[in-house]
């Protein structure tokens, strides 16, 4: 089975953010990078599924300036079998469609059985790429994937749905999955991988077509900002524990 | 030439040789060593036969392994220098048999006894065999003669009754540590010693030019003809191998030799097997002594150092130092076709502490730290071990930095809530946090507790504003690459701050960073706290004489050989109490190598195994200079005791008796 994993470059989590001077996306300079945690699980899911069959290829496709490549690198440490990398200086002046048409443009070149991605990134959380790359490729999709089970000519997976329901899902191939994090446990990278990703191809490509103008703009970006309320509840102990409860029920959602 | 005339018996010291015992029988004693009157031309070409097929023998056994050791890979990093070292140990370990001595004082003087007999004794053998083909050497009646088979025969005397000892030990005292099974060859051995002692000392017995002559001299050179050949396959091969392992084992204790080149990840199959692990797994002895002392074949665990080392050498003569096949099994193969599947498995070589007590203790020169973390080398750094908390350790340390996997930014929060300048080169110490330091919440007392010290003595320090772990986890547990990149980064940190001098209260950090780093790069200067507070003892508080018996960390004690400061900052706090095994007998807490972070250990933990030893001393407090020890200690005493004694480091023990300070940079939390 050929996979593709399309993969994102996040900031770390542990980064410490600012504020660009204009308002509208946070100071790059300083940052360091890694893989967007539900991409990380999408790649170990192709490499598993990898390793079940027996054969196929793994290729990881990120779009992004230069220095994707050295999460693309940790992709081919990992088990990847070829990485390809989009060129694309300003990944923030496109929205979901331009960043899903440049990804589809690579991909079909490559026309694999499967494709898998994260079901959202860690930065901006839209959700949205995987769904619209399948779309623009006009294959079948299912989100939310916490396993996957080749059946032959096509796939069984498990859908996870809200309030700790999942729904089974049989489908043909090609197909696109966005995977949920912690379905598999990820693998540690490896002195091994490593050496052997050196000689492995990176291959970097132009997208053809201009991108559209996006049809969202980012208008301003800013820190969480805090509230601090704080509220005295009087009464008897009874209407304030019921208080409290409603409090903790409709207002924090904490129950 | 000489032996065989009819010489005058000459009485040694004055004594009549014959008055010593009842001239009845033909058996007396006499002060000269008696010797065949002759050999016939028949028997002389018998005796060359019979010393050519015994050397035959010999090196038809030997051959083979020989092989198996100059064909293994040669080590990369070995050098002869410090030549110095290797003669001291030399000297110590081998002709002085400090090792052997040293922990078993009673078996190890024996065994130094007959190894000192047969160095003693080497120059008779020659003589025996030479003057076979009439060319002796020593004549029986002269000077020097008759001295030497005298000197030679107190040996033989010391000899034989200390080899009859260690078969007694062996076959009917039974030590647990030598194995269950009973080695017949090696009785067989030390009988042949005995013979060879006996009738050596019988020839001071019997009349010169009888019979009995003839026959002990036969009886004596078939002893030796007949061992040598069984030298090759048994553990008598440490009488040939052990002096030259001793000598060229590698500098530094518990040394990880760095990997060479891009196809090498660590012991993964044969192939990897270097020339001095090759020569150490030959030379073992099979004492024990490295099963004895360890933490994990003691309590239970797969693992038992000894059965390393003979399952290399197993695999060593099955499959040869060229193979492909992987060294270690996943889990421990019960029906093996070949031995060393039973004895090397990746359940047995993450079962070690790498407390360092069985290199410590070896007496012939295996160092048992390289051989298990290359094992584990090859088994992590080409992925093959798969472990849930392994794994989750090896991302925590990819993606956070630390071995706990917490944000930076819970370090960040409580360096401000303790007001710890930052490193900006004004200050005179970096102060290493740590990932316990740092993030566990003990390791924040002593730490907090530490820097207090420092504020008392008016010693200037500042944090680095971004630390990462040093890698001692992943470099023991045998991940390169983690590590590599943990320490060219610290390497890089300290670089930026123009660190001059850190100290630390972790002795993993501190051994991880003034030693292994050395591949990379070469840190700033480093000490371990206690060394720091051992030098200003007279300006530390001394306090009334609590008793506190103190642990000896691993890393601080056998791997950087601190023991006096730890002890002398403890006897400013308290009256120091000894354990019953401390200083470099010091029995592991349990989280070394990486254990820490490891998932349930089975059998019984280490941890109470020590923490009950502590306990029993009845010491109010234990003390302890590291803080990993210190948190396994932690869970380990309220398990055991209800009661348990108080648990603090040395820089809490030291800080106690320092008064809160109302300048807030001194104040406490």
């Amino acid at each position: 089975m050929k996979i593709v994993v399309a993969i994102k470059q996040v900031p770390e989590r542990d980064a410490p953010i600012r504020i660009a001077a204009d308002g509208r996306w946070i100071e790059e300079g300083d940052l360091s990078y890694t893989i967007n945690e539900p991409d990380a699980y999408a790649l170990e899911e192709a490499l598993q599924l990898k390793e079940k069959t027996g054969s196929g290829e793994v290729i990881v496709v990120c779009a992004g300036p230069e220095r994707v490549e050295s999460t693309l690198r940790e992709a081919l440490a990992k088990g990847a079998d070829r990485a390809i990398r989009i060129e694309a200086d300003d990944l923030q002046s496109l929205d979901t469609l331009g960043v899903a048409s440049i990804l589809a443009e690579a991909i079909k070149a490559e026309s694999p059985d499967l494709i898998l991605t994260g079901l959202q990134s860690d930065d901006l959380g839209l959700g949205q790429t995987g769904v619209v790359l399948a779309e623009l490729l006009a294959i079948p999709h299912a989100t939310i994937i916490m396993q996957v089970e080749p059946t032959g000519a096509g796939l069984k997976v498990k859908r996870e749905l809200e309030d700790g329901w999942f729904q089974h899902v049989e489908m043909p191939l090609p197909a696109l999955l966005t995977i949920q994090s912690g379905g598999n446990k990820l693998r540690y990278a490896t002195l091994m991988g490593i050496k052997k990703a050196k000689t492995k191809e990176l291959k970097t490509v132009s997208p053809t077509t201009p991108p559209t103008a996006p049809a969202i703009t980012l208008e301003r970006v800013y820190l969480p900002e805090k509230q601090k309320k704080t509220e005295m509840l009087t009464g008897s102990p009874d209407e304030i524990a019921a208080r409290v409860v409603e409090k903790l029920k409709f207002e924090v959602r904490a129950l | 030439m000489l032996a065989g005339a009819l010489r005058v018996v000459i009485p040694v010291r004055g004594i009549p040789a014959t008055t010593l015992l009842p001239d009845t029988t033909g058996i007396h004693y006499s002060a000269t060593l008696a010797e065949p009157a002759g050999f016939s031309s028949a028997e002389s070409v018998l005796l060359v036969l019979c010393v050519l097929l015994s050397a035959g023998l010999f090196f038809w056994r030997f051959a083979p392994i020989l092989r198996n050791i100059l064909r293994s890979r040669p080590d990369a990093d070995f050098s002869l220098r410090p030549i110095g070292r290797r003669v001291w140990a030399f000297v110590s370990e081998v002709l002085c048999q400090s090792r052997v001595i040293r922990q078993r004082p009673l078996p190890g003087l024996a065994h130094a006894f007959v190894f000192w007999g047969f160095l003693a004794f080497a120059l008779v053998s020659l003589n025996h065999l030479a003057s076979g083909v009439r060319l002796g050497f020593l004549d029986p009646q002269g000077r020097l003669g008759s001295f030497y088979f005298l000197f030679a025969a107190a040996w033989a005397v010391l000899v034989a009754v200390s080899i009859a000892g260690l078969f007694i030990r062996r076959f009917f005292m039974r030590p647990v540590w030598l194995g269950e099974k009973l080695s017949y060859e090696s009785g067989f051995i030390a009988f042949l010693i005995f013979l060879l002692m006996v009738t050596y000392l019988g020839a001071f017995f019997v009349d010169k030019g009888s019979t009995g002559v003839n026959l002990l001299w036969w009886m004596h050179t078939l002893s030796l003809l007949i061992f040598l050949p069984l030298i090759p396959h048994t553990k008598h091969l440490h009488l040939v191998l052990s002096p030259l392992t001793v000598f060229l084992k590698r500098d530094g204790f518990a040394k990880i030799p760095p990997l060479a080149g891009d196809e090498d990840f660590g012991l993964v199959a044969g192939k990897d097997i270097t020339q001095l692990i090759s020569l150490q797994t030959y030379s073992c002895v099979e004492c024990g002594r490295c099963t004895e002392h360890c933490p994990a074949a003691t309590t239970g665990k797969l693992l038992n150092p000894k059965e390393i080392v003979l399952g290399l050498r197993s695999y060593l003569n099955e499959l040869g130092p060229a193979s492909e096949t992987p060294l270690l099994a996943e889990a421990r193969d019960t029906a093996p076709a070949d031995a060393h599947q039973q004895l090397l498995s990746m359940e047995a070589a993450f079962a070690c502490t790498t407390c360092g007590s069985c290199e410590f203790q070896c007496p012939v020169g295996v160092q048992h730290v390289p051989i298990i973390v290359g094992l584990r080398r090859g088994a992590t750094n080409t992925g093959a071990w798969e472990d849930t908390y392994g794994t989750k350790l090896f991302l925590a340390l990819e993606k956070s930095g630390n071995a706990l996997g917490l944000s930076a930014m819970e370090r960040d929060k409580f360096i401000q809530k303790q007001q710890f300048p930052l490193f900006d080169g004004t200050q005179e110490y970096c102060l290493w946090l740590g990932c316990m330091g740092g993030y566990d919440p003990r390791g924040r007392e002593i730490i907090a507790d530490f820097a207090r010290v420092m504020r008392h003595l008016g010693t200037t320090f500042g944090v680095l504003k971004k630390e990462k772990c040093t890698g001692d986890p992943a470099r023991r547990l045998g991940n390169d690459l983690v590590f590599q990149t943990l320490a060219e980064s610290g390497l890089k940190a300290f670089e930026t701050a123009k660190v001059q001098k850190i100290v630390a209260i972790c002795p993993h950090c501190v051994r991880t960073i003034a030693n292994d780093w050395r591949e990379y790069g070469i840190a700033p200067v480093i000490e371990h706290h206690s060394e720091f507070m051992a030098r200003h003892r007279d300006h530390l508080p001394q306090q009334a004489g609590e008793s506190i018996v103190y642990h000896d960390p691993c890393y601080l004690g056998r791997y950087q050989e601190i023991y006096d400061e730890p002890r002398a900052v403890i006897a400013q706090a308290g009256t120091l109490v000894e354990a019953p095994r401390s200083h470099e007998r010091s029995f592991c807490c349990g989280a070394g190598g990486g254990l820490a972070f490891l998932g349930e250990e089975p059998g019984e933990r280490v941890s109470h195994v020590r923490a009950k030893e502590l306990a029993a001393t009845g010491a109010k407090v234990v003390g302890t200079a590291c803080p990993f020890c210190n948190t396994m200690f932690r869970d380990a005493l309220s398990a055991i005791s209800d009661t348990p004694p108080q648990l603090l480091d040395i820089a809490q023990l030291t800080a106690r008796a320092i008064p809160a300070s109302p300048d807030p940079m001194g104040g406490t939390q």
